[in-house]
C-alpha cells in the first residue's frame, strides 16, 4: 500500500478553508522520506504525519500545512535547520520538532523562516535539543504561537542558542510560547510593530533580549528565575504591560533608551534565588559555566539586585507597577527626562530608591504620587494621599552612597541630629527625587493570579 | 579638513612603551600620524590606499614597533574608482601593516567583514582584529541578520613570506595579499554578532574580545594560535574563556596581577574579573570569575589601566572614558562634556577617585608611566625637522643662527630672521604684492620654555618658534599696505614691542 494516500474529502475541507481549490490531504508516515511528500504537494494541501519518527532534515517551499498526529517527531539528526521554510503562508502544526544543529554561524534551527516565509504559523509544537527555536529572520507577519521551546540543555550558555530570535520582521506575534533552557528567551533586534505577549520563560540567561524593535508591545509575560527578566534596549513607542519577573537575578525590568512607552501593571518581585534551584530539576544548569559555586554550601542569595533600572530612558509613563523586595527598588539615572512616574508600589525594597543625577524630579502627577512601603507619614485628612512628601533619598542616604561604612552610625544622635536639622532647612535636601503626593495604600498587586508562588 | 582621532598608542621595545613615538588614527580621511616624543611634535601623516576608513589601530609590541595595524572598516570596491557603485557584494575591507620607522605601508591584506578593533599579540606572531557585520550588509538591519561575526587572526611570518614570494596583488603601489575566509594567511574565530574592543593581556598569553551585543567577552590563548593555523585544531578550540559580565562589554584593561576590567556600556559600570576564574568556569568548575563592578556615569567606552597595554602594567589606576556626562556637570549648553573617570585598583576592590570633564569627544587615551618618555626642552639645530629650511638657507648663503636677510628669487621672496627677547632679526621688510613670500624664524634663545611666535596682522599667519628651533611660513602677499608682524607667544617682559613691518607695494599696473 502506498504511504501516501488522497482523501479527497479532507482535501475538499482543507480547500475550503485554504481558498485553494483542488486541496488534498498528503498523509505521511515515518518510514517514507517526508521531503518526497512536500515535493509532491501543491500549493494549498495539508500534509499530515502520523505518529512517529521522521528523520533528517525538511524544507517547506510551497504554501502547505505540514501538521502532526500525536507523537509525531520531526528529528532533524545534528545538522542545520530541522525544517526551512521559504514559501509564504505556511502552517507547522502539533509536531515535536528536535536536533537541529549546533552552529551559530548557520543558526541552526527548530523552524527557521526566511524572508520569504511570510505570515508562517508555528502553533501548538514541542521544540526539544535545536540551537535556536524558532528563528524569524525577516518573515513578516509570521506567529508563533502556544509551542513549548526547550533549548539545549548541556553546554555553555553563550554557546547555546535563543527560544525564539527575530530579525527585521514587522507585524509578527510571539504568543502563549513556554520557553525553558538555553541563552536567552526571546530574543529580538532591527525590528517593528511586533507583539511578545503571555510567553512564560524559566532557566534562560535573559526573558526577553530586546533592541531596536520600536512599535511594539511586551504583554502578560512571566519570568521565574532568569538573569534579567525583560531587557528593553534602543526602542520607541512599546507597551510594556502586566508581565511579571518572579525572582530574576540581576534585574526585573531594565531599560536603557527606551522612550515614549507605556510601562503599566507590571511586577517584579525579589526573593530568594535558592528556592528556585529547589525548585528546578537538578541538572539543567551544570555546565553553564557561570552559575556559582555550588548551592548548598552558599549564604542564601536572593534577587533580582534591581527591581527595575532606568537608564538614559525618556518620556515614558511608568504607571501601577509593583516594585518588591528587590536590592534597589529603581535605578534612576543618566538624565533620563519626562518620565512620568506614578501610582507605583515600592515595597520593602533594601534601597527604595537609587537615583544618580542632580537635577530635581516629582514622582507624582495631578495630586498622585507613589506608595512606599517605608513611608512612616500620617494621613489626617483621610484622602488617601500622605500629608507630608516622601523622600527617599535624604541627606543620610547620600551620607550613606559615598561612605557604606558609615551606616554604623544610623541611629547615631548625630545622624538622628541631621535628619531632624534637614527636616527643618529643606535647603538642606540634596537634589533628587520627591513624591510629593505619596499614596498611603498601595494599588492592586498587578496580574497576582498568575503569580507561581 | 576636519579629522576624527580615535587611538593614540606609544611605540614598544621588548613588550613595553619606547617613547620614541605615538600614533594615531584619523578614522574621516584614512590616515595615520606619527608623533615623536622627544619633540611631541607630528612628524609624519599618511593616506593609506585601497582603505576606506581606519578604525582600529596598535602596534607590533615585540620585537618592537614595528609595524602599527591599520584596521580598515568599511568596505569598498578595489580599486574604487566609480566603476562598481551600488553593488556591496563587491566591496571589500582591508588590514594594513603600516611600517612605523618608514611610515611607508609594508602590506596590506584583503578581509571578509568590517574590522574593528586589532592588538599584537607580545611575541611578534600575530595581530588579532575583531569583525563585525560578517553579513557584508550595508543597512543597519543587514548588519544584525546573522548570529555570529569574527576575531580575525593575522600570520605575520606567513604574511611577510607572501609578500617575499610575490604572492600578492599590487594595488596602488603596496602588496594586496588575500586574507579572506580559508586563506593559509588567516584564521576566523567565530563570536557572537557585532564583537568590539580587542585587548591582550600583560601576561602574553591571552587576548579578550569584547562581546557588544552579547553580554559576554571571549577569550583567546595566543599559544594557541600555531596550531590552529597548522589546520590542527579547529578555530573556537583557541577560545579558553568566555565569561556573561553584563550589557554591553565595550573594552578590557588590565592590572597585571591576573585580573581583567571591562567595560559594560549598557550597565555604565566597570566590571572586574579575574582570567583564571573565568577559564576555570569555561571548563565546568562552580566559580564566579566576577570580583566586582563599579557604576560609572555615564556609558564607558574605552578604558585603560596605567601601562596596562604593556607587559610592565602596574595594577594602580585605572580610567573610564565615558560617553556622556549628562547632568553632573555646569551646565555648558547643548553639548556636554564627556566624563572621564579615575579608579584606584591598587586595592582588593576599585575605588572612584576623580570626575574630570573634558570636551567631546576624546575617543581614547593611553595611560604611560612618565620614566618611558623623556623629550628635550630645547630644540637639537641638527633637527631633521627643519632640515628643509636648514637646506635652502645653506642654498642662499644665510646662517639660520646669526643672519637676519631678505632673499629675492624672481617673485619668490624668502624672508630670513632671527628671533631674540624681546626682537625679531629684522624691524621690518618690503614685499611686492602678488610675491609668493616665505618667512623663516629662528628663535635663537637658547632658554628652557622661551618661545616665541611670528604672526602677521590680517593675513591669517600665526606660528609657533621653540626655542633654538626654526620655523617657516608660505603665503603670497596678496594685500598691498602696512602689516604689522609680532611675537604672539608671551616672551618677555617687552613682549608687547616685540614686533616690526611688513610693506607690501601695490602691483603696478
Amino acid at each position: 500500500m502506498s504511504f501516501l494516500l488522497r482523501i479527497l474529502p479532507a482535501a475538499m475541507f482543507a480547500a475550503g478553508a485554504s481558498g485553494f481549490a483542488g486541496a488534498e490531504t498528503l498523509k505521511a508516515a515515518p518510514d517514507q522520506p517526508l521531503q518526497a511528500v512536500l515535493d509532491r504537494a501543491q500549493a494549498g494541501d495539508v500534509i499530515e504525519l502520523a505518529p512517529g519518527d521522521y528523520k533528517g532534515a525538511i524544507r517547506i517551499d510551497r504554501h502547505v500545512v505540514l501538521t502532526g498526529r500525536p507523537g509525531a517527531v520531526l528529528d532533524g539528526g545534528g545538522a542545520g535547520n530541522v525544517v526551512t521554510v521559504t514559501a509564504p503562508d505556511v502552517t507547522i502544526r502539533g509536531v515535536t520538532i528536535r536536533g537541529s544543529g549546533r552552529d551559530l554561524q548557520t543558526m541552526d534551527s527548530g523552524v527557521f523562516l526566511e524572508k520569504s516565509a511570510q505570515r508562517a504559523l508555528i502553533e501548538n509544537n514541542r521544540f526539544e535539543e535545536n540551537l535556536f527555536g524558532i528563528y524569524v529572520h525577516g518573515a513578516a507577519g509570521s506567529r508563533v504561537l502556544r509551542n513549548v521551546v526547550e533549548g539545549i540543555r548541556d553546554g555553555r550558555l553563550n554557546e547555546a542558542g535563543n527560544g525564539v530570535s527575530l530579525w527585521n520582521a514587522p507585524d509578527v506575534t510571539i504568543a502563549e510560547n513556554t520557553f525553558r533552557y538555553g541563552r536567552d528567551g526571546i530574543f529580538t533586534i532591527s525590528s517593528r510593530k511586533d507583539r511578545f505577549v503571555n510567553n512564560r520563560f524559566d532557566q534562560v540567561r535573559f526573558a526577553v533580549h530586546y533592541m531596536y524593535t520600536n512599535d511594539s508591545e511586551v504583554s502578560g509575560n512571566v519570568s521565574v528565575g532568569n538573569h534579567i527578566g525583560y531587557a528593553i534596549m534602543y526602542s520607541n513607542r512599546l507597551v510594556i504591560r502586566d508581565n511579571i519577573s518572579d525572582r530574576d537575578r540581576d534585574y526585573g525590568l531594565l531599560f536603557n533608551y527606551a522612550n515614549y512607552s507605556e510601562i503599566d501593571s507590571n511586577w517584579v518581585a525579589g526573593g530568594s534565588l535558592d528556592t528556585i534551584a529547589g525548585d528546578r530539576e537538578e541538572g539543567p544548569d551544570k555546565e553553564r559555566g557561570m552559575v556559582p559555586e555550588a548551592r548548598a554550601t552558599q549564604v542564601l542569595r536572593s534577587g533580582p539586585e534591581k527591581c527595575v533600572f532606568i537608564y538614559n530612558t525618556n518620556h515614558n509613563k511608568f504607571r501601577n507597577n509593583w516594585f518588591e523586595h528587590c536590592g534597589i527598588g529603581v535605578h534612576f539615572t543618566a538624565g533620563s527626562e519626562g518620565n512620568e512616574i506614578t501610582g507605583n508600589a515600592f515595597v520593602g525594597n533594601r534601597n527604595q530608591v537609587k537615583y544618580v543625577g542632580t537635577r530635581d524630579l516629582d514622582w507624582s502627577k495631578g495630586g498622585r504620587g507613589n506608595y512606599w512601603s517605608d513611608n512612616p507619614a500620617f494621613d489626617l485628612n483621610g484622602d488617601g494621599i500622605a500629608d507630608t512628601a516622601y523622600r527617599p533619598n535624604d541627606l543620610v542616604d547620600r551620607v550613606l552612597w559615598t561612605a557604606p561604612s558609615a551606616k554604623v552610625l544610623i541611629n547615631s544622635p548625630a545622624v538622628q541630629v541631621l535628619r531632624w536639622a534637614q527636616a527643618q532647612f529643606p535647603a538642606l535636601y540634596p537634589g533628587g527625587v520627591v513624591d510629593t503626593h505619596p499614596l498611603m495604600a498601595p494599588p492592586s498587586k498587578p496580574s497576582v493570579s498568575r503569580s507561581l508562588r | 579638513m576636519n579629522g576624527d582621532l580615535h587611538h593614540p598608542h606609544v611605540s614598544f621595545t621588548d613588550g613595553t612603551y619606547d617613547g620614541r613615538y605615538v600614533f594615531m588614527n584619523d578614522k574621516a580621511n584614512t590616515r595615520v600620524a606619527r608623533v615623536r616624543l622627544d619633540v611631541m611634535k607630528c612628524d609624519k601623516i599618511i593616506q593609506l590606499p585601497n582603505q576606506h576608513t581606519v578604525h582600529g589601530l596598535r602596534v607590533q609590541k615585540y620585537p618592537r614597533t614595528g609595524y602599527v595595524f591599520c584596521n580598515g572598516e568599511d568596505a569598498v570596491p578595489l580599486p574604487n574608482d566609480g566603476k562598481i557603485l551600488d553593488d556591496s557584494k563587491q566591496y571589500h575591507s582591508i588590514f594594513t601593516a603600516v611600517d612605523g620607522d618608514t611610515m611607508k605601508v609594508a602590506w596590506q591584506v584583503m578581509v571578509d567583514g568590517n574590522l574593528d578593533n586589532v592588538d599584537a599579540d607580545y611575541q611578534g606572531k600575530y595581530a588579532v582584529s575583531t569583525c563585525y557585520n560578517g553579513e557584508e550588509g550595508v543597512t543597519l538591519a543587514e548588519m544584525t541578520a546573522n548570529e555570529q561575526d569574527w576575531v580575525v587572526i593575522f600570520n605575520l611570518k606567513r604574511i611577510e613570506e607572501a609578500v617575499k614570494k610575490g604572492d600578492f596583488k599590487e594595488m596602488n603601489g603596496v602588496p594586496l595579499i588575500d586574507g579572506r575566509k580559508g586563506s593559509r594567511y588567516t584564521r576566523y574565530v567565530p563570536v557572537s554578532n557585532n564583537p568590539h574592543g580587542l585587548n591582550s593581556a600583560p601576561d602574553g598569553i591571552h587576548i579578550v574580545a569584547a562581546g557588544k551585543l552579547s553580554p559576554t567577552v571571549t577569550v583567546m590563548d595566543v599559544r594557541l594560535f600555531d596550531q590552529l593555523f597548522d589546520d590542527k585544531i579547529k578555530p573556537r578550540d583557541v577560545v579558553v574563556a568566555e565569561p556573561e559580565l553584563g550589557l554591553g562589554p565595550l573594552h578590557t584593561a588590565y592590572d597585571g596581577k591576573g585580573n581583567a576590567y571591562t567595560t559594560l556600556f549598557l550597565d555604565s559600570q566597570i566590571c572586574k574579573w579575574n582570567i583564571d576564574l573565568a577559564k576555570r568556569a569555561f571548563k565546568g568548575e562552580k566559580v564566579d570569575p566576577i570580583i566586582q563592578k563599579i557604576d560609572v556615569h555615564y556609558q564607558p567606552g574605552h578604558n585603560h589601566s596605567s601601562m596596562g597595554q604593556t607587559k610592565e602594567a602596574d595594577g594602580k589606576w585605572l580610567i573610564s572614558l565615558n560617553k556622556f556626562s549628562k547632568d553632573r556637570f555646569l551646565n555648558v549648553g547643548p553639548l556636554k562634556p564627556e566624563n572621564d573617570q579615575l579608579i584606584d585598583i591598587s586595592g582588593d576592590k576599585m575605588v572612584l577617585i576623580h570626575d574630570g570633564p573634558s570636551f567631546a569627544e576624546p575617543h581614547d587615551a593611553t595611560i604611560v608611566h612618565r620614566s618611558k618618555i623623556n623629550p628635550i626642552s630645547i630644540w637639537d639645530r641638527a633637527d631633521a625637522f627643519f632640515s628643509d629650511a636648514v637646506k635652502q638657507a645653506k642654498a642662499d648663503g644665510i646662517n639660520l643662527e646669526a643672519d637676519s636677510k631678505v632673499i629675492r628669487d624672481g617673485n619668490k621672496v624668502r624672508v630670513y630672521m632671527t628671533s631674540t627677547a624681546p626682537a625679531f632679526g629684522l624691524e621690518q621688510f618690503q614685499v611686492k604684492q602678488g610675491d609668493q613670500v616665505t618667512v623663516y624664524i629662528t628663535n635663537i634663545d637658547a632658554v628652557e620654555d622661551l618661545t616665541h611666535g611670528f604672526s602677521i596682522v590680517n593675513y591669517g599667519i600665526n606660528m609657533e618658534v621653540a626655542p633654538m628651533a626654526t620655523a617657516s611660513v608660505s603665503f603670497s602677499a596678496d594685500k598691498a599696505g602696512v602689516y604689522w608682524y609680532y611675537c604672539s607667544w608671551f616672551c618677555h617682559a617687552m613682549h608687547m614691542e616685540m614686533k616690526g613691518r611688513m610693506f607690501v607695494e601695490p602691483k603696478t599696473v
